[in-house]
């Protein structure tokens, strides 16, 4: 071999070996073809996603086809889907409260491979609480595709008028409801209709309160779930009429239409007072964390997003996920629309901040506890019993004790069907 | 006379010459089953398994399990109360008004060929909408209900928030799509009643009242009689207007056994035992059904 030819091999040897290198530390750069299906639930988040269709179909050459199923029967679909192994979706959008049934049903694939090799994805730009967010019994089922936390929000005329600042504890919130309540505006509002379930646990996790104890035996009757629910009932006392029957979109949209003082909810609704259909008070919507009670505890919700475990093509729809939800698209992901993703740069980018001010919420204090909807198969018959209790209470058919006693005997029977 | 008898009424096929043309119903017969027998038979089958959308377990046969799990829970007696409940108020309100508005359009007044034309809209429109638009208006703070009511100084109402009110909201949109049908098939049946009746009552001196009591009414009995069964099973499966209007709260308060049956089988994800409720809801229904066969044979 001459000297010249010698050089030529070892030079396209080395080129070799540091491609394999660079394909081996990143995922990114692995070839994908073929097509991958979406199953998305109508959202911001699902518009925003399609948005980002056409360029990654342009650069990949992989044909993107979406389905979109309403709320109500998405996640049904999608369990009947996984269960007939037909491999119908590549990626597929889901609610926080379904990552326990998708989880015991292993429906989902672990994404933590994928994360650990993307550079693009980066989960340090996540606050180390947030990157747990679709973690399941110590796997990653899906990845955060909105983070959401219970925020709470304020009238910024009314509350500098009265001469208001926001709560910082939960007696404060009271008072600040009842002077704006006694200037003749409502005083505050939460749904106390059918998602008064939201409010609840987390006024209870808030007063130190547990749904149930680490053997999953119910805990809803304790002293501070009785004086959670309390609380509740009195906040009911300075809400306008109709919030005991207020979903989260009423409460949302009676905040951003009538004077009220102050409304806890989560963060996730800050797109429709961006909208000036709906928000009649705009310019005047502050955003501050919600009042500390006994524990500091963020109650943290969101949409997830990951791959079937019988998906077709999970190399392409991982680079899709990767596409959208990486770093380098993840300003015009939320300038797209989308709830946003509380990415450290995100929170921390002052332009964004200027247009969006309920970003630095989004920034989860270690010290703060972070509380998601209780990762437990049987929750949404455990959250439509919650409901008819705190129901009976609100609307004074019965005393809290006894309705929290009642709760939890009916819960027995329910969590002993979870698997332990 | 009696061969002649038996020439006039050929009732079989095929004394009528119709055997072949049968053949032609079979696309029918098949396509019936296919969206109504099997999907019916297949619910009763898995009623008897244990099918949990969220469990990873294979389902098994467990007999009449889901059967005694459902009736020994405390809802399904809880919301079939208040299915009972909505039916009987719903009946009592819905028969009169659709007679009475028959009555007065079977007299022919000036303007009732519009008015037919506007009572009948309702049942045009589709139930979600309607529920919508109601939600909307039944809104304690910016409903246009409260809004009249404020205009002659009654305190705001919250409609939805009670399960009394909540009750009452649920019974009168169903009543304002439903009058309309009772009202349509009233006044098919009081069209069909001989003149000549009422004429000889005059005659005879009867009051109008005796007219209705003596005449009217028992005349119309069948298709009352048809019009309650179809009501009944109506009742026995609303769902649409009801899941917009309460989402059956506030709690359960205004859940039927219908919406309970949904809860259980896409909110639990507990299809076995929403399959079981199923049936349940289908042998309560059936001796209605049967009535319904019986008073329609009164009206031909």
């Amino acid at each position: 071999m001459s000297k010249g030819r010698f050089f030529k091999t070892a030079a396209i040897a080395a080129a070799l070996a540091l491609t394999v290198s660079a394909c081996g530390s990143d995922s990114g750069s692995e070839e994908v073809s073929g097509e991958i299906n979406l199953f998305l639930i109508p959202s911001p988040s699902s518009t925003s996603i399609q948005s980002f269709i056409p360029e990654f179909e342009a650069q990949t050459g992989v044909k993107v086809n979406v389905s979109e199923t309403p709320y109500g029967e998405a996640h049904q679909k999608q369990l009947l889907s996984y269960n007939q192994k037909a491999g119908a979706y590549d990626v597929a959008q889901f609610d926080n409260t379904f990552l326990a049934p998708f989880c015991q049903a292993k429906v989902m694939a672990p994404l933590d491979s994928y994360i650990k090799n993307s550079g693009e994805y980066d989960i340090n730009d996540f606050g180390p609480g947030q990157q747990d967010y679709g973690k399941c019994k110590g796997e990653t089922l899906g990845l955060t595709l909105s983070t959401e936390p219970m925020i709470q929000w304020y009238r910024t005329d009314i509350y500098e008028e009265l001469g208001l600042k926001p709560a910082t504890t939960w007696d404060e919130y009271y008072d600040n409801a009842k002077k704006v309540q006694e200037a003749g505006n409502g005083g505050q509002i939460m749904g106390f209709g059918p998602n008064v379930s939201w409010w609840w646990m987390t006024l209870l996790w808030s007063f130190g309160g547990k749904l149930y104890d680490d053997n999953l035996n119910p805990t809803v009757n304790s002293k501070e779930a009785v004086a959670a629910t309390d609380y509740l009932k009195k906040l009911l006392s300075v809400s306008p009429k109709g919030a005991i029957t207020a979903t989260g979109d009423d409460t949302t949209s009676k905040f951003l239409g009538e004077n009220i003082g102050a409304m806890l909810n989560y963060s996730g609704y800050y797109g429709m007072a961006l909208d000036t259909s709906i928000n009649k008070n705009a310019g005047k919507i502050g955003t501050a964390p919600m009042p500390i009670g006994a524990v500091d505890i963020t109650h943290l919700a969101g949409w997830n997003i990951g791959i079937p475990a019988d998906a077709k093509n999970p190399t392409a729809a991982w680079k899709f996920l990767e596409f959208v939800l990486g770093k380098t698209n993840s300003v015009k992901y939320l300038e797209s629309g989308a709830a946003a993703i509380g990415r450290k740069s995100i929170i921390s980018n002052s332009d964004l901040v200027a247009n969006n001010p309920y970003l630095p919420q989004l920034e989860i204090p270690t010290s703060s506890r972070i509380e998601r909807y209780p990762q437990i198969a049987v929750w949404p018959e455990f959250e439509v019993a919650a409901i008819d209790a705190v129901t009976q209470v609100l609307t004074g058919k019965q005393r809290t004790q006894a309705a929290l006693d009642a709760l939890n005997e009916k819960l027995k029977p329910i969590l002993a069907k979870e698997p332990r | 006379m009696n061969s002649k008898l038996k020439v006039a009424r050929p009732t079989s096929f095929r004394s009528r010459g119709l055997r072949p043309l049968a053949h032609f119903t079979i696309p029918t017969w098949v396509l019936l089953a296919i969206v109504i027998l099997i999907p019916f038979v297949y619910g009763i089958y898995i009623s008897f398994l244990s099918i949990n959308l969220a469990s990873i377990l294979p389902p098994e046969f467990i007999g009449f399990k889901n059967y005694a799990t459902v009736l020994a829970a405390s809802e399904t007696w809880a919301t079939f109360r208040i299915t009972i409940a909505i039916t009987i108020v719903g009946l009592a309100l819905q028969i009169p008004l659709g007679i009475w508005l028959a009555i007065a359009l079977h007299e022919n007044l000036k303007g009732t060929k519009i008015f037919r034309s506007i009572l009948i809209t309702p049942m045009l429109l589709t139930p979600v909408a309607v529920g919508l638009t109601y939600r909307f208006m039944f809104d304690t703070d910016l409903g246009v209900i409260n809004w009249v009511l404020g205009g002659f100084g009654i305190e705001k109402v919250n409609w939805l928030g009670s399960q009394t009110s909540a009750l009452f909201a649920i019974i009168l949109v169903d009543s304002w799509q439903s009058v309309p049908f009772v009202m349509l098939l009233s006044l098919a049946a009081l069209t069909a009643i001989s003149p000549s009746l009422y004429e000889a009552a005059r005659v005879d001196g009867a009051s109008n009242r005796q007219i209705f009591w003596r005449i009217t009414l028992p005349l119309i009995t069948p298709t009352l009689l048809v019009i309650t069964m179809i009501k009944i099973m109506d009742f026995l499966k609303l769902f649409d207007t009801l899941f917009i209007l309460t989402r059956g709260g506030p709690g359960n308060a205004t859940t039927t056994l219908g919406l309970w049956t949904y809860k259980t089988g896409f909110i639990f994800l507990e299809l076995s035992q929403a399959a079981a409720l199923g049936v349940i809801i289908a042998l309560i229904t059936a001796p209605v059904y049967f009535l319904w066969r019986k008073a329609s044979r009164g009206v031909r």
